[in-house]
């Protein structure tokens, strides 16, 4: 019995001690939940972040695959990157169809040599969804921090996009005349005149009917198509072919290009309706031999210091306040109203569409 | 007196007798079992290179995915490409091929002649000036030619109207024309280089016997050099007209905007401007191309059965040249017209354009050396040149040697099996380039992990080797049909072993061809992309992909300093070659 008193005696001290320090607690935590929400679980990511950063630090490099061929941009950042985190970058370039194609045989024969995979998001959703070659994207910590119409439903994490717009020569065309929009390529005064990247085939040119199809219309597009447009492939050698005056329009032109142009008789256009954009971004190759390494550039690409060079080259930065300070001219390109982009999902019908259209 | 018929071959190689040495030399020179084995080793070594990456494709085009896909057998990929459209294409692209064929063929022929068999001033000047734009990437004699003759302000057209006073253009570049005459700038230099070493290794004396017969000049090259001259001729026609089926850089470039189509644009497009690369409609495209082309093959096999056409004798050989007289300067006008309009003109514009800011802009202000300094300052560029270097010695050499060793066998032995190395060495060729090169890569990543060739330059290398190959064997065996059989016999019969006879006399005396097919294969390493851009790792880059990066961010003015310096180059290669040619040819 004693015992039981005892016994009674401790169990009713203890549970005056637990009360006290229940209520202690409650208050503890009541106050922690105030300086809150933000404090508490930011430390924990912090720590989890900092896991990944050790981890990528002891794997030591990085092997980017890069659509974007040619770009001295790509190095740029590379060392940035490799600055900042002592992690080395390997690049290997291609054109999409090409470097599509060898990530696909590489993982089907076993080989998983990429780690991140730069391309855009059309290409994405092939490599999700056909070749099923890609990861899901890690959450970093600047993931949740670009604009919400860049957080997508396919697993890129997006970068930047790239603006197409008009391109003039000013010693043919008078700046009265100078074309505005997209609706006063229609105007016949230009037949003959237009130099346009082929809308027939995946591309700038195929870009510009998708968006343009789709917001002003199918007249508009046929309209178009009875200018007499010639037809080309090459970019860069078509600017320089309207620079020379072969052309009065070249279109779509890719309007970050206008910096390497400086000194000819051109000029690039944004139109009123805005640009027809691709957007692109970072994917996680599948079984990836760096996956630390590969979440650290994913998260380095959307952060203020790749976001600035790729603004202050004229792209669309997907981080806000990124063009503070930029030149006019760069400023405008970079912030030009986005019109629209394709849609994977509707290439075929699309395409057919074209070649229907442009015969 | 034209065609002499042959004795039995037989008679040489099978009653060869055999001979003590290594295990190597006996196998090829002795026992059955021991030919039996190199031969053996031959078809599995050309399997490899030529079979294997085909054998992928032909799944590629009877699957309905690629390899490593799920998927199911079918033939939609052929039945895909039975379209009355791809039959207009298809004609159209022959048309394009003859068209630019056969112009191609007699300019290169009279050349040839001009260089290698008459006293023309300045020819061996002329020999290496003239194959210049073959060495050029295809792309910057594009840029240079539709900035000479595009019809708005192309320079010819623009002093046409200037000295004429007419307002319509004289030339359209963007046209049938255009496309045909940018094949022929690469055609004509590749087609002379082909040829003009086997116009050197005729014996003069069946020219000379025919004009004491009473026959006229033209008779005689008609007659006797022409007809000497038919395996060379047949090769060399056969070489360029499947390139000319195969080629889309010309068409792809100056066609599409005047509404031309090829068949190579049409597989371009499937595979680089679809949603999802079309490899079955690519591949089933390319392999009924393929078939085409072999018909051209065993044509060619019919045509030159059981005839002769040995020049170089164990009966004194003269190496001497046609004397024209006054002639000798209107040949030489000939060929210095063709110098410029064919080099100075796209060259000049490629070397002008290279000095200032833009190409085609060429004021006081616009003056730099900027594009050389960025060439000579770039890293990647001469970590590619590296590479390329050795990738070129090492492949060059290598598939020659190859090339060497499979014409001999097809053409100067009765060996069982010959046929069929031959017929192999010619399958790379009658492949689009494009379609190849994926070839390439589905081979070589789907070897079993063990075996490390993916992803390193023995990828690359192979690759190379198999593209090159067609083109190796093509020349040797050209040089080995001029070669007497007496020779050989002489050389043994005086005790010399098959290594021995093989260097002293199938070397030597084809070492010519064997240069220019040399050169021939190292430049075209230089300049192959296709398969390349899908082999090469970090770190192997090769010329080419800086090259296509450099273009592909608009740094033409760049692109053309590292053709010109890929120019220099070839002079130098050439120079050197020549040279020893003629202490070579004074000495024999």
């Amino acid at each position: 019995m004693t015992t039981n008193t005892s016994m009674t005696s401790v169990i009713q001290k203890t549970s005056a001690i637990q009360t006290w320090s229940r209520r202690f607690f409650m208050a503890a935590v009541g106050s922690l939940a105030i300086s809150a929400a933000a404090g508490m679980p930011a430390f924990a990511q912090d720590a989890e972040w900092q896991k990944v950063i050790d981890a990528g630090k002891k794997e030591g490099s990085l092997v980017l695959y890069t659509a974007l061929v040619g770009q001295p941009s790509t190095k740029q950042i590379a060392e940035a990157f490799t600055k900042q985190y002592g992690i080395s970058v390997e690049v290997l370039e291609a054109r999409a169809s090409e470097i599509r194609e060898r990530v696909r045989v590489e993982q089907a024969a076993g080989r998983f040599a990429a780690d991140v995979m730069f391309t855009s998001e059309g290409q994405t959703m092939l490599y999700d969804k056909e070749d099923k070659s890609v990861d899901p994207l890690p959450v970093t910590p600047n993931s949740q921090k670009i604009g919400d119409k860049f957080k997508l439903k396919v697993p890129m994490a997006s970068v930047m996009t790239i603006p197409y717009g008009i391109m003039i020569n000013t010693g043919l065309v008078k700046p009265a005349d100078e074309p505005k929009s997209w609706k006063d390529i229609a105007d016949p005064k230009w037949q003959g005149k237009i130099l346009s990247d082929d809308p027939r085939a995946i591309g700038a040119g195929y870009l510009w009917f998708f968006s343009t199809y789709d917001k002003i219309g199918e007249d508009y597009v046929k309209k178009v198509a009875s200018q007499k447009l010639v037809f080309t492939r090459d970019q860069r050698e078509s600017q320089r072919r309207t620079a020379r005056g072969e052309y009065s329009i070249y279109m779509p032109v890719i309007m970050t290009d206008f910096s390497d142009l400086k000194g000819l008789p051109v000029k690039f256009i944004i139109p009123e309706e805005g640009v027809p954009y691709v957007l692109y971004g970072n994917v996680m190759l599948k079984k990836a031999p760096h996956p630390n390494a590969a979440k650290l550039y994913l998260d380095f690409m959307q952060g203020p210091v790749v976001q600035k060079i790729y603004a202050g080259l004229g792209y669309g930065p997907v981080l806000g306040g990124m063009t503070e300070g930029l030149p006019a001219d760069v400023k405008a390109i970079s912030e030009a109203k986005l019109y629209g982009t394709t849609d994977t999902t509707r290439q075929n019908e699309m395409l057919a569409k074209s070649k229907d259209i442009f015969k | 007196m034209t065609i002499i018929h042959n004795r039995p071959l037989d008679d040489i190689a099978e009653t060869a007798p055999t001979l003590g040495g290594n295990a190597f030399t006996r196998a090829f020179s002795g026992g059955s079992l021991w030919r039996l084995i190199g031969m053996l080793v031959l078809i599995l070594l050309l399997g490899f290179l030529t079979i294997y990456p085909l054998a992928m494709l032909l799944y590629g085009s009877l699957h309905s995915t690629p390899p490593g896909m799920a998927g199911e057998f079918n033939l939609n990929g052929y039945r895909s490409i039975m379209t009355t459209q791809n039959l207009i294409v298809l004609a159209n692209t022959v048309g394009i091929s003859l068209a630019k064929t056969i112009p191609s063929l007699t300019i290169a022929v009279f050349l040839a002649w001009i260089v290698a068999r008459t006293d023309t001033p300045f020819r061996g000047a002329l020999e290496v000036l003239i194959t210049l734009p073959f060495f050029i990437p295809p792309i910057l004699t594009a840029m240079a030619w539709g900035m000479l003759a595009n019809p708005q302000v192309g320079v010819i057209n623009m002093v046409w109207r200037w000295a004429t006073g007419a307002t319509d253009p004289l030339v359209n570049i963007y046209s049938y024309g255009g496309v045909i005459w940018h094949m022929c700038q690469y055609s004509i230099p590749f087609l002379f280089l082909f040829m003009v070493d086997a116009f050197r290794a005729m014996d003069p004396s069946l020219e000379e016997s025919s004009r004491m017969c009473g026959a006229s000049r033209w008779t005689t090259f008609r007659k006797i050099t022409l007809l000497l001259m038919l395996p060379v001729l047949t090769s060399s026609f056969m070489l360029s007209f499947i390139k000319g089926i195969e080629t889309f850089e010309s068409a792809l470039f100056f066609g599409l905007p005047a509404g031309i189509k090829v068949i190579t644009t049409d597989i371009y497009e499937s595979i680089n401007h679809r949603a999802t690369p079309d490899y079955q409609y690519a591949t089933s495209l390319s392999f009924a191309i393929m078939g085409l082309m072999f018909l051209l093959v065993i044509w060619q096999w019919w045509m030159l059965r059981g005839k002769s056409f040995q020049t170089v004798t164990g009966k004194g050989f003269r190496p001497s040249v046609m004397e024209l007289g006054p002639w000798r300067w209107v040949t030489f006008a000939i060929c210095l017209m063709f110098f410029f309009i064919t080099v100075v003109l796209p060259i000049g514009q490629l070397m002008l354009g290279s000095f200032f800011r833009f190409f085609g802009f060429y004021t006081y202000d616009m003056l730099t050396l900027e594009h050389y300094r960025a060439v000579f300052a770039n890293s990647e560029f001469w970590r590619a040149v590296r590479n390329t270097m050795m990738l070129g010695l090492l492949g060059a050499t290598a598939t020659m040697a190859l090339g060497a060793i499979v014409a001999y066998i097809s053409v100067r032995t009765r060996w069982r099996g010959r046929s069929l190395i031959d017929g192999m060495a010619w399958l790379p060729w009658m492949m689009p380039g494009m379609v190849l090169g994926v070839g390439f890569l589905w081979a070589f990543a789907m070897l079993p992990g063990p075996i490390p060739i993916y992803g390193t330059v023995w990828a690359l290398l192979l690759a190379y080797i198999a593209l090159g190959t067609p083109v190796s064997v093509r020349v040797m065996t050209g040089a080995y049909h001029q070669l007497s059989y007496d020779l050989e016999e002489c050389s043994r019969v005086h005790g010399a072993s098959w290594f021995q006879t093989m260097w002293r006399i199938m070397v030597a005396l084809a070492w010519p061809a064997f240069a220019v097919g040399w050169v021939l294969t190292f430049f075209g390493i230089m300049r192959e992309l296709s398969a390349s851009i899908l082999l090469y790792s970090v770190g192997s880059e090769t010329l080419a992909v800086v090259l296509m990066k450099l273009w592909a961010n608009g740094n033409a003015e760049q692109v053309s300093v590292i053709g010109l310096m890929m120019m220099l180059l070839v002079i130098v290669f050439r120079w050197v070659q020549l040279s020893f040619i003629k202490s070579r040819i004074s000495k024999l």
